[in-house]
């Protein structure tokens, strides 16, 4: 068939690839042709370097209490700081600062990918120009993922040019490399894939923008009171598992991966609560991908 | 510390995203009622001879859209109910029916968007989602705002040609096409809804397609918009390109339209040419007569005709054509000062055949 005009793009147009990663391609550029993508970016960067700011208080003060004002428990404490696994330890909590809350802002952006598409009145469009909508989603899952290691990755780089001259300034050292430290970043990156890809299942099972962007937000925030409600019901029923059952939260879950046993005193160990996250993460793509496949867009 | 410190943030970002929404919006409305008055081929929006030679004639066949049984209910209610009909390529086929009718809802089965009760829509009888890049050969304007609001014409093309894997710089030759090219870096929010629907009309382009089907598509559009609109889907329809097109404009259908799909209530109401449709009305058909002595005029006509006042004096007459009233006048004695036979309209046929036809259903 002729084209309308004499098209030199349409002539060129030869193999137009495989879907997917073109489809990952036109994501990433409905996010960097709007501004909502770079707010969040810039409120997250915003958002590290106030948490390593708060970090580095916290941590000095652990390592160097001011005398008379700390009893000896603090400068016990400060011995444990000290210590080769105390140093660690600190260097972990420095790499990572601001990740455990930071991923709200990978759920969030997780959520905007898909929902955006209906409060905007694009999804027809979407879905006009690929039918297919398992793997429109499927692209949005990789965005999704992609957006969340980026946030992450963002994170690491700054808190990795913070840290070592923290360590310095503090008169500490230890190698970054160390599997306590790279365990520590490892993890977080998982967690922030995990939460974005949860944002974005969440988002296609929602499909509605203020619905899902209120219900991650209530799904995050109302996780930590778990706790809270299976101590109560341990104490009216006595029963030992209802002290490690927080973990079925998902931002619980999260905390379990990241922190291991230190995320509350009965948690499980970490690779629980990853599978939980991972649990939660792959049900609600798989129900959003249902969903999406079977709801009329109008 | 972290938790408070994230709300406040995130908090800070949807704020900061709404404020420049708000102002943004408050901005545009200013610039759009500027820019509907140039919504026109003004100095911005040139009309652009269409180049091209057409469809080939063993193509046509694949350009063929066929609806068979069509049906489907939300929560008990009908919105189409058993429809059928064919469109051809090589013309423009106007799809009309009052609100509620059920042309959007067919629209978006046709384009897989919504799934029928019952029923196929095909195009060139396959489905559209099996259609081996649908893009290339249907292309659709579903409603005129259908962008984001932050992105400029030019990035929403752009981005459907990264999704459909044409060259972005089609994105730029659509824009020329359709008079948007020097509007191209505006935000999609300070368009009005002439240059909504143009944008929507160079997506629907971009793919160089066989198949148009457009949804209202003169919405919004100015005079000078509404005769582009119509130059730019006769030439489609003239190479060959099936162009499907719905709209409450029965003036600018009756001009526009080669061939008439018309719905009622979610049924097949009537099909066929202008023409056809119309001359299948010939009952309506009406001779407007002035004369002094019209009560003698109608009794010399007989009990077979109607006669009912008209404005200005005189009377429409029903039943009778001009050369028998003008005889019976004439063997009579009764002069006649004017006749003049009125043949129904499209907004006369239209009226009749979906008369009674709740449109809320």
């Amino acid at each position: 068939m002729t084209a309308l005009l004499d098209s030199a793009a349409l002539d060129q147009a030869g193999d137009t690839g495989t879907t997917l990663p073109r489809l990952v391609r036109a994501e990433f550029m409905k996010l960097r042709t709007t501004d909502t993508g770079w707010l969040f970016l810039a409120g997250f960067i915003v958002f590290t370097v106030l948490a390593l700011t708060i970090n580095a208080i916290g941590a000095h003060n652990q390592l160097y209490p001011q005398q008379g004002l700390n009893g000896p428990q603090a400068l016990a404490e400060a011995a444990r700081s000290h210590t080769p696994a105390g140093v660690a330890a600190i260097a972990a909590s420095m790499m990572t600062s601001g990740q455990l809350f930071g991923v709200l802002f990978a759920l969030l952006l997780g959520v905007l990918v898909l929902t955006s598409e209906f409060a905007n009145q694009t999804a027809a469009v979407t879905f006009v120009t690929v039918p297919r909508r398992t793997t429109v989603i499927k692209a949005k899952v990789a965005t999704a993922a992609c957006c969340g290691a980026l946030f992450w990755l963002a994170s690491t780089v700054l808190a990795a040019v913070v840290t070592p001259v923290f360590l310095y300034t503090q008169h500490i050292s230890t190698s970054l490399a160390g599997w306590t430290v790279a365990r520590s970043v490892l993890v977080n990156l998982l967690a922030f894939v995990a939460w974005g890809v949860f944002g974005l299942g969440l988002g296609a099972v929602l499909r509605n923008q203020m619905a899902a962007v209120i219900g991650a937000i209530v799904v995050y925030a109302g996780s930590f009171g778990a706790e809270l409600v299976f101590t109560a019901l341990y104490n009216f029923f006595h029963q030992g598992w209802m002290l490690g059952a927080p973990v079925i939260a998902p931002a619980v879950a999260s905390a379990v991966m990241i922190r291991s046993r230190s995320a509350f005193p009965y948690a499980p160990p970490a690779w629980v609560g990853g599978v939980i996250m991972i649990g939660y993460t792959v049900a609600l793509v798989a129900g959003g991908i249902a969903l999406t496949k079977r709801r009329d867009v109008i | 510390m972290e938790v408070l410190l994230a709300a406040v943030l995130i908090g800070g970002v949807v704020w900061l995203v709404r404020r420049r929404q708000r102002r943004r919006a408050r901005t545009s409305t200013s610039t759009s009622t500027d820019r509907a008055r140039t919504d026109g081929a003004g100095p911005g929006f040139p009309d652009r001879p269409l180049g091209g030679r057409g469809v080939s004639p063993v193509l046509m066949p694949q350009g063929r859209i066929e609806v068979r049984g069509l049906t489907k209910e939300y929560g008990g209610v009908r919105a189409v109910d058993d429809l059928s009909f064919t469109v051809e390529p090589g013309r423009v086929t106007g799809f009309l029916g009052p609100n509620g009718a059920g042309k959007t809802t067919t629209l978006r089965i046709l384009l897989d968007l919504v799934e029928p009760t019952a029923g196929t829509a095909t195009i060139g009888g396959v489905r559209y989602a099996d259609l081996n890049q649908p893009i290339r050969r249907v292309g659709a304007v579903l409603e005129a705002g259908a962008a984001h609001k932050d992105r400029t014409g030019r990035s929403h093309l752009r981005v459907v040609c990264q999704s459909a894997g044409i060259p972005l710089a089609r994105a730029d030759e659509v824009l020329e096409l359709v008079g948007l090219g020097v509007a191209a870096t505006r935000t999609f929010r300070g368009y009005s809804l002439g240059m909504r629907q143009r944008l929507g009309v160079a997506a629907a382009l971009l793919g160089d397609p066989q198949v148009l089907i457009l949804d209202e598509p003169a919405n919004g559009l100015d005079p000078e918009g509404i005769r582009w609109m119509r130059d730019l889907l006769k030439t489609l329809a003239a190479q060959g390109r099936t162009v499907l097109v719905s709209s409450h404009l029965l003036g600018e259908m009756a001009q526009l339209a080669d061939d008439l799909v018309i719905v009622a209530a979610g049924r097949l109401a009537a099909q066929g040419t202008v023409a056809s449709v119309i001359g299948s009305m010939a009952y309506l058909r009406r001779t407007l007569v002035r004369t002094p002595e019209p009560e003698k005029l109608a009794a010399v006509l007989g009990s077979d005709v109607v006669v009912t006042p008209a404005d200005g004096g005189g009377a429409y007459i029903t039943g009778a054509d001009a050369v028998a009233i003008g005889d019976a006048a004439l063997r009579a004695g009764i002069a006649i000062h004017q006749l003049v036979t009125q043949l129904p309209d499209l907004e006369a046929a239209f009226l009749e055949l979906t008369a009674g036809k709740a449109a809320i259903r």
